[in-house]
């Protein structure tokens, strides 16, 4: 099942074509590559735009992600369990 | 022509569509797993275990143990909606928006004549949302909204079917009259009685018998039976003003504590005033809704003297209501709106707050929340129970988060 976080993660990220994408990021000592974005939408909290991506990793894995540009900073947002 | 859109089982085809490893297994999204609460949707994967939105949570389980539970996301759903509104605007600037996962596209001449001409838009507009978004839609196309709004529900999911008027009547007089579209189960019932069975029997039905049944709407039925309707498709960026704007929750658990009832009323009465005075309405009737454990429904409300967008005033009425209403029996969910809405001229606000430093004080209370988000500011007396709490305001952290957070961890 998944499990809701809230924990902040390293994301590399790529700015091309207007947009960004993560492409791979730090979570709980090990490195987690983004194989595809598989959905993106915003959220406002207040002035500040929240963008998230769900993301699939290279071992299947599912994830949410959120950069919040107050931080600026990425949260991981949601996590399947199996990833663990 | 018209299309009506209908995103098929839209919630859960997100998560799926998000989620590659729930694809082809049952989803059942819903608010906090671990708590109890009901079904938001099923996918199409559920629904042959009987699993329908709006059945209690533990019932779910039980028909469908092995289903993913996730919970919803409304923001992402919401996001998505919008997303789907600017793809159907590429096509047309005709898009009424009919609920988060439904809009009428309307495709008028000369652009568009015959009901083929309109299929191909709709095959086309089905092929973009499947690529683009990996979701599924049914789409019913029809010289109207009636009959669009009915053959988008003749095959699903994925269906498109395209009804003219004799099409129309040919697909839907045999079908049980509780099918047509304004006809609900007590209205049904009644039909039957009077043996109107089918919607071809209601076609047929005498008017003034209909009249006299079913005052007004009856004349109304019996032409939506001929598949005749001429409602207005409102674009979107015309907007239809609302009829009035509530809240409701549903408990952790059944709770007879009137302290953190009254609390909770306190907090759904300022995220109403909060939405009125954002989309500039102020409302003077105040429905409070209260629903116990056995499901049982009450519903009570109060008109004001004059106007307000003021949430000391509206929870005023919504605890008075609460307290003439409620009999100590555990309640489930608790509700608050406000109708009778009219648009609030600007600078107006003084007419409806008690004093200047009441008004600068709601002002600036906005002021903080529009800059920092809802759970920045909320009213004290709705966090008595914080940590009891099923769902919080936008933007706070869930109680779950919170404990996850504390060097204490849960329990305490």
């Amino acid at each position: 099942m998944f499990e809701s976080l809230s924990d902040p993660v390293d994301v590399l990220t790529v700015f091309a074509d207007g947009r960004m994408r993560p492409l791979r990021f730090r979570w709980q000592g090990k490195v987690v590559r983004v194989r595809t974005v598989t959905g993106e939408w915003t959220r406002r909290e207040g002035q500040a735009v929240l963008r998230y991506f769900a993301v699939e990793s290279t071992a299947a894995d599912t994830y949410e992600l959120c950069f919040d540009p107050r931080g600026p900073r990425w949260i991981l947002s949601r996590a399947w369990d199996g990833a663990r | 022509m018209i299309l009506l859109i209908d995103m098929d089982a839209f919630f859960a085809s997100v998560e799926q569509a998000h989620h590659p490893h729930l694809r082809g297994r049952p989803v059942i999204v819903c608010g906090d797993p671990g708590r109890r609460g009901v079904v938001t949707a099923a996918s199409y994967e559920a629904r042959p275990f009987g699993v329908r939105a709006g059945m209690p949570l533990q019932q779910a389980r039980r028909l469908c143990p092995d289903a993913e539970y996730v919970e919803g996301r409304p923001e992402k759903y919401v996001a998505l909606s919008l997303q789907l509104l600017e793809l159907y605007l590429r096509y047309t600037p005709d898009v009424e928006p009919f609920s988060v996962d439904e809009a009428f596209v309307g495709l008028p001449p000369p652009g568009v004549r015959t009901l083929e001409q309109a299929a191909a838009i709709a095959c086309r507009i089905q092929e973009e949302i499947a690529s683009r978004f990996g979701l599924g839609a049914s789409i019913g196309v029809g010289p109207n909204k009636l009959v669009a709004k009915l053959a988008s529900g003749v095959r699903k999911p994925r269906g498109l079917t395209a009804l003219d008027e004799e099409g129309f009547r040919g697909e839907f007089w045999p079908r049980d009259v509780e099918h047509l579209w304004g006809v609900g189960p007590k209205l049904a019932v009644r039909m039957r009685s009077l043996g109107f069975k089918t919607v071809g029997d209601l076609a047929h039905a005498p008017e003034p018998v209909l009249r006299g049944a079913f005052g007004v709407i009856g004349p109304q039925l019996r032409a939506a039976a001929w598949g005749r309707d001429d409602t207005p498709l409102i674009p979107y960026h015309q907007g239809v003003d609302p009829k009035s704007m509530g809240h409701e929750v549903t408990l952790p658990e059944d709770c007879d504590d009137p302290e953190f009832l009254e609390g909770t009323l306190l907090r759904l009465s300022d995220q109403v005033a909060r939405r009125l005075r954002g989309e500039g309405w102020v409302g003077r009737t105040v429905t409070l809704k209260l629903r116990d454990r056995a499901f049982e429904t009450l519903t009570r409300q109060r008109a004001l003297p004059d106007f307000t967008d003021d949430h000391a005033r509206i929870f005023e009425i919504a605890r008075a209501l609460f307290r003439i209403a409620w009999k100590r029996d555990p309640v489930r969910l608790l509700g608050v709106s406000v109708s009778g809405l009219e648009r609030s001229p600007a600078g107006q606000g003084e007419l409806f707050t008690r004093d200047e430093r009441g008004r600068l004080l709601v002002r600036a209370l906005d002021r903080v929340r529009d800059r920092l988000g809802e759970a920045s500011l909320v009213p004290a007396g709705s966090l008595t129970h914080r940590r009891a709490l099923g769902h919080v305001p936008f933007g706070a952290l869930s109680a779950r988060a919170l404990e996850r957070k504390s060097p204490l961890g849960g329990g305490h």
